[in-house]
């Protein structure tokens, strides 16, 4: 009212009269009637339960192994051993023996998993520098206030990577065997390559710029981080390109998982190799374990898994029984509908002014 | 013919004097009018020898009509359960006859009050009297407070039992007494009991004080409107000021809330426009509350998970921009352009009305069932992905289950869930909904991408941590399935409860909208809107004073005095044009040839007695 317009006369200041200012627009009114919900209702059901029985079978098609070795036979006594910071540099291995009933067909993927073990505590996740991985120079001698108090040695050298996440690297390491008979042994080899996304392995995480100089010198003036035993250029002896920060281990690792109880990838069974082309076949095996990360102090677990995998992922039976339950209450609640609708509603019954 | 157009007319004629015939007459008008007996009817004598073989000259016709809709309008909001209270200040007949004419007045009401004492006992005794007349109490209490205290108490049941119907009228004197602190109260109650009040000779201090009377006392929302200047006050201090733009110049307008020109739009404004926005209100704020607390009670959830360090479920800049970017827009669509019945629905059903008078829409009881909503969708949202993705990897083994993919699922789920929901609560689609919900998800999926992408990373690298997190996630189907999942889980329960309780117990609102579609797919009708019938008798529109010898007060110099209106004098024949002007012209012994306008059944003469014990 009172805005100023061209025209002139009486009705000069008459709002404008326009389908949009005068609440005019056309428009679709829906309205809940027993013959759109209904049916609606028992197609979700139908729906629901399809995806969950499709699930379920596929689910069921996977195979999966998982071992508990913290205590789990002679690792006893490297768990015990850890429980002792003074014996940190020590090694100490042991063996872990299971088998196969049923041959695990296709690839096969090797998990290491933790159990308790809060990797999504605030402060922790915010305890790390994502320039510093990215290889800028500036931060690789800098790196940033969040990394306190993993950001510096004692003597002001900085730490490459710094921060809480890198500090806690899993470091303990796996080889596979396979034992046809009782006197052979054939080692199972595993990938261990081409286990992170590549955005991370491409994009996120990146060395410092090396020029002419080895991997080595580009850290030049750095210090691996305190629990290590190894240093960041040399994380990989076998594989020169999976040194530095684009170490597959450690992307993996910087991660963080969502939850106390996760699993990371470790290895991908080669098939290039003759006796697995088919994938595992069925027989006893052995793990043996270089037992390094200590989970006492948290009460935590480490377990290794192995698992084929479908294009739904691996062993998860939540979401198809998820899915059948949701399917069986959706028609459930759709036969009470029918049934209210029926006895009172019907024909608008209720409806009447 | 002028009056039978319902015009106030007036008739000139002449007549020559010579000033020997003045001199005598004037003399003789002297002396009657000081003689003790029958001073009228003499008066009345000497007036007729004078007033004889006059010339006409012509007739002029003057209209002072009260806007037209009015009582269709007043009808209108009686019937949405809104009480209408007239406050002028013009005379206590022109009052009443406005009242008559809006059908504010009915000859079939039982019992019409006036109050018009001159002290305070005397008002205090009209007042009282009034209200046992309606609550059938026989009593009649001497002492004034205990009795007070009584009836007050029982009145708020009574009020709503009452009836039968009673009008009140109080005269500004009279209300000066009653607005006092002892008989405010008693005021009050008996004002609740009438169907109608009307106040006239009211000041412009007095009307705001009637106002500010109910906004104390009584739980309702008041609403004043006027056009002049005197109303002002009055538009000021209710809880509404409306102004009618007119002939009285701006000031009314000035000062309110909402002014247009015509009384009838005002009917518009209630029923249309003040109930569609507290409708929108309503939804709007169950909507937002529902919104922030499914989003945020996700992190008490995660607490659980993650040692109870506070660490964020979400991305940063999705906590940013999710109420401010992502659904945002949906519900101010909603909030603008939702109705749930359309305008014509609206104005044919008045008591559609009502849920606005009894604050269904949002209470206690409806906050706290949108909070609960929120909360299960919020356990919800969290526990399913947390279910699916504890144990997740990709289709090609590598880690699925980190941090930052059960965040990106989560808060796509979450604008899924909510959009749906609005959707779902949305009753009237116009392209702007359809742009604004449809397009919100877009620029949610398209922001995702553009905020986590490489690019943006290389430039603000500490910022975007997440990084490659929607391509890796949104591109495997197990995550897409955990999202189906949750919304089917989190929409479904009020649905159920939704359509049941359309089906089951539908409200006046579900009605007209069932009606409403079903007349839409039927193809447009006639609507014929039904006439109010008016019960009044045919009194003319306008706002005139119609007593009987009027000239006969002017030239008496009675009017210059305070106005000795009581109760008690009988006023016959009043609010009549057509009798009036008969009388003058019987008196004039000339043939009247103008029909008279609606003439009336003698036995609707009224007799405006205030006594308690009249009964109709």
């Amino acid at each position: 009212m009172g805005k100023a317009k061209d025209k002139s006369g009486p009705l000069a200041r008459r709002p404008d009269n326009s389908a949009f200012k005068q609440q005019r627009l056309p428009a679709w009114s829906p309205m809940l009637t027993a013959n759109t919900v209904l049916p609606f209702f028992y197609l979700l059901a139908l729906i629901c339960m399809l995806l969950g029985v499709w699930l379920l079978l596929t689910v069921q098609s996977t195979q999966e192994i998982k071992l508990d070795y913290t205590e789990l036979g002679n690792c006893d006594q490297c768990f015990q051993l850890r429980k002792n910071v003074s014996y940190a540099a020590q090694t100490c291995s042991c063996k872990v023996e299971f088998s196969i009933d049923r041959a695990f067909k296709g690839d096969v993927f090797f998990y290491y998993g933790l159990k308790n073990f809060h990797q999504n505590l605030r402060r922790y996740m915010d305890s790390r520098d994502d320039e510093q991985t990215l290889g800028r120079n500036n931060k690789l001698k800098n790196p940033s206030s969040y990394c306190e108090p993993f950001a510096k040695d004692a003597e002001g050298v900085p730490i490459a990577p710094c921060g809480a996440v890198a500090n806690s690297m899993f470091n303990d390491s796996f080889t596979l065997t396979y034992h046809p008979s009782r006197s052979r042994t054939i080692p199972v080899p595993l990938l261990r390559k081409g286990l992170t996304w590549y955005t991370d392995k491409n994009v996120k995480f990146r060395n410092p710029k090396t020029d002419n100089l080895t991997l080595a010198a580009a850290f030049e003036g750095t210090r691996q981080p305190l629990y290590w035993q190894k240093p960041v250029y040399d994380l990989d002896p076998d594989n020169p390109t999976n040194n530095g920060f684009i170490n597959e281990d450690l992307i993996i690792w910087m991660r963080e998982a969502a939850f106390p109880n996760f699993k990371k990838l470790y290895g991908i069974l080669n098939r290039a190799d003759a006796s697995f082309t088919k994938g595992l076949p069925k027989g006893n095996y052995t793990i043996d374990i270089s037992y390094n990360f200590p989970v006492q102090y948290f009460q935590g677990r480490k377990v290794v898994v192995l698992t084929t995998l479908t294009w739904f992922g691996g062993q998860n039976h939540f979401l198809p029984i998820a899915y059948l339950v949701t399917s069986s209450l959706i028609l459930l609640m759709a036969v009470v509908l029918t049934l209210a609708w029926w006895k009172f509603g019907k024909d608008g019954k209720n409806m009447k002014e | 013919a002028f009056a039978g157009e319902g015009l106030r007319t007036l008739a000139l004629a002449y007549k020559d004097l010579s000033e020997e015939y003045y001199h005598i007459w004037k003399k003789k008008l002297h002396y009657v009018s000081t003689v003790i007996e029958n001073r009228e009817e003499h008066l009345a004598v000497l007036y007729e020898e004078i007033e004889q073989g006059m010339k006409l000259l012509g007739a002029t016709a003057i209209e002072d009509k009260l806007q037209e809709g009015v009582p269709e309008t007043i009808a209108c909001l009686t019937l949405a359960d809104i009480k209408i209270w007239v406050l002028t200040g013009d005379k206590l007949e022109t009052a009443m006859n406005i009242g008559y004419s809006c059908n504010m007045l009915r000859d079939n009401m039982n019992e019409v009050f006036i109050i018009s004492g001159l002290v305070q006992l005397e008002v205090q005794q009209q007042l009282r009297s009034a209200k046992e007349h309606i609550l059938g109490l026989s009593r009649v209490s001497s002492t004034g407070d205990v009795a007070k205290g009584e009836m007050f108490a029982e009145d708020s049941v009574f009020e709503e039992a009452i009836i039968a119907e009673y009008a009140l009228v109080i005269n500004g004197l009279s209300l000066a007494h009653a607005l006092e602190p002892q008989l405010e109260h008693t005021l009050l109650d008996l004002a609740c009991l009438c169907k109608t009040v009307i106040c006239c000779r009211v000041t412009p201090m007095q009307k705001a004080q009637v106002v500010e009377l109910v906004r104390r006392h009584k739980r309702a929302v008041t609403l004043a409107v006027g056009d002049g200047a005197n109303d002002v006050s009055m538009i000021k201090t209710a809880h509404i000021g409306v102004g009618i733009s007119g002939q009285e110049g701006m000031q009314a307008v000035l000062a309110s809330d909402y002014s247009f020109a015509q009384f009838r739009y005002l009917q518009r404004l209630l029923l249309v426009h003040g109930r569609w926005s507290y409708f929108r209100m309503c939804n709007f704020l169950a909507y937002f509350f529902y919104k922030n607390f499914a989003f945020t009670l996700v992190h008490f959830w995660y607490g659980f998970y993650c040692g109870f360090s506070a660490q964020t479920v979400y991305d940063q800049w999705f906590i940013t921009l999710f109420n401010i970017v992502y659904t945002s827009l949906p519900v101010l669509a909603m909030g603008l352009f939702d109705q749930d019945v359309n305008d014509q629905n609206s104005l044919r059903y008045p008591s559609l009305y009502k849920p606005g008078q009894q604050n269904h829409l949002f209470n206690k009881r409806q906050f706290f069932l949108c909070t609960l909503q929120g909360i299960v969708t919020s356990f919800l949202l969290f526990f399913i992905p947390y279910g699916a993705f504890s144990v997740m990897v990709k289709e090609d083994g590598a880690d699925l289950s980190d941090h930052q993919t059960f965040a990106v699922t989560i808060a796509t789920t979450l604008v899924i869930v909510v959009s749906v929901q609005i959707g779902l609560d949305t009753h009237y689609w116009t392209a702007v909904n359809h742009l604004f919900v449809w397009g919100s998800l877009i620029v949610y999926f398209a922001i995702l991408l553009a905020m986590q992408s490489d690019s943006l990373f290389g430039i603000f690298s500490s910022n975007f941590p997440f990084i490659g997190t929607a391509r890796n996630c949104l591109s495997e189907k197990t995550v897409w399935l955990a999202v189906l999942l949750t919304t089917v889980v989190c929409i479904l329960p009020g649905l159920v409860v939704s359509f049941l309780r359309v089906d089951l117990f539908p409200t006046l609102t579900d009605k007209v909208r069932h009606l409403q579609q079903s007349r839409k797919k039927q193809g447009p009708q006639e609507q014929n809107l039904r006439r109010i019938r008016r019960t009044s008798s045919r009194r003319s529109a306008y706002a005139f004073s119609h007593q009987q010898g009027y000239g006969e007060l002017i030239t008496s110099g009675k009017n210059m005095r305070m106005s000795t209106l009581s109760s008690t004098r009988s006023l016959e024949g009043t609010a009549q044009s057509s009798s009036w002007i008969e009388n003058i012209l019987k008196r004039k012994n000339e043939v009247a040839c103008i029909s008279p306008e609606r003439p009336d059944p003698p036995d609707s003469h009224r007799d405006f007695r205030g006594s308690a014990d009249r009964l109709k």
